[in-house]
């Protein structure tokens, strides 16, 4: 695989979307390419960066509240 | 709720099948019984086991946290009425978030707000070819906040999709189930959306002296 190939399926590698010859292909790949794997390590940052950005906002207290009180209509 | 199990015992003397007893199903009015029905119960951990995802989406997709509680809620009144169409077995977080999306989808078609088409945004398809030079963004620089910004800038149909894969991790065949598109245009705004997010934080990080302008 080169490193054309690889980057077209890097996303769907780090989705876990990507069947299993091409991900093992892609996987040896990025074993060798220093340079598509610095990609796909500053995919896998970002994707963190954007979880800890985006991903801890917790509902609000007066929404469970409200929420609980719906629940006891039904 | 799905179809209950039939134990279909035929009693001797060719009696017709006995049905097993239902569960209780009464979206209206109020449970009068100490105890809650089956429905009630299975209703009330689905949703405080994913309230805080439902919540989370809805406030990146509206921006408003007065706005998200709103759809929030009105996804929960949508769930209880269609309780009956969540098949067993099946990811109750998807079919959640699919009554979320369309719940998101009627507000807007009710509001007077001119919403721009999705072949305007989109155009043609991408080649799905991650061919920025990411190794100049230093991160570290990057801040919390500036990502966010970096989110919610982007076109709602690209924003819904990173945020159903980056921050839920839905795969993307249920991220086509929960938004009603074909799984290849999930993953081309996917792709759309990622990359918008990468230059937004690129010119962020030019702005900053993180990332030396090319």
């Amino acid at each position: 695989m080169n490193c054309q190939e690889a980057l077209e399926k890097l996303w769907q590698y780090l989705d876990r979307e990507l069947d299993g010859e091409s991900s093992v292909q892609l996987q040896r790949h990025l074993q060798h390419c220093r340079e598509c794997f610095s990609k796909a390590e500053f995919e896998c940052r970002l994707r963190a960066l954007l979880r800890r950005s985006c991903g801890c906002d917790q509902a609000p207290p007066e929404l469970r509240e409200r929420l609980s009180r719906l629940l006891r209509m039904f | 709720m799905n179809e209950p199990v039939e134990r279909t015992a035929t009693p001797p003397g060719g009696a017709p099948p006995v049905r097993a007893e239902e569960p209780r199903v009464s979206p209206q009015g109020p449970n009068t019984e100490t105890g809650r029905s089956p429905e009630v119960a299975l209703f009330e951990e689905m949703v405080t086991t994913h309230l805080d995802a439902l919540y989370r989406t809805a406030l990146r997709l509206t921006g408003r946290p007065q706005d998200a509680e709103d759809l929030v809620q009105e996804t929960y009144l949508r769930a209880w009425r269609s309780l009956h169409t969540y098949k067993p077995g099946t990811n109750p977080k998807a079919w959640l978030f699919r009554i979320l999306h369309n719940a998101r989808i009627d507000r807007y078609r009710a509001s007077t707000r001119a919403v721009q088409t999705v072949d305007e945004i989109e155009g043609q398809d991408p080649a799905f070819v991650v061919n920025e030079t990411p190794e100049s963004l230093v991160l570290a620089g990057v801040m919390e906040p500036e990502v966010r910004q970096a989110l919610m800038e982007l076109p709602e149909v690209f924003r819904s999709c990173v945020i159903l894969a980056d921050l839920e991790g839905f795969s993307y065949q249920e991220i086509a189930d929960i938004l009603g598109i074909p799984r290849g245009t999930v993953m081309s705004r996917l792709f759309r959306g990622r990359r918008g997010m990468r230059k937004a934080l690129a010119a962020y990080g030019r702005d900053h002296g993180y990332v030396k302008a090319n």
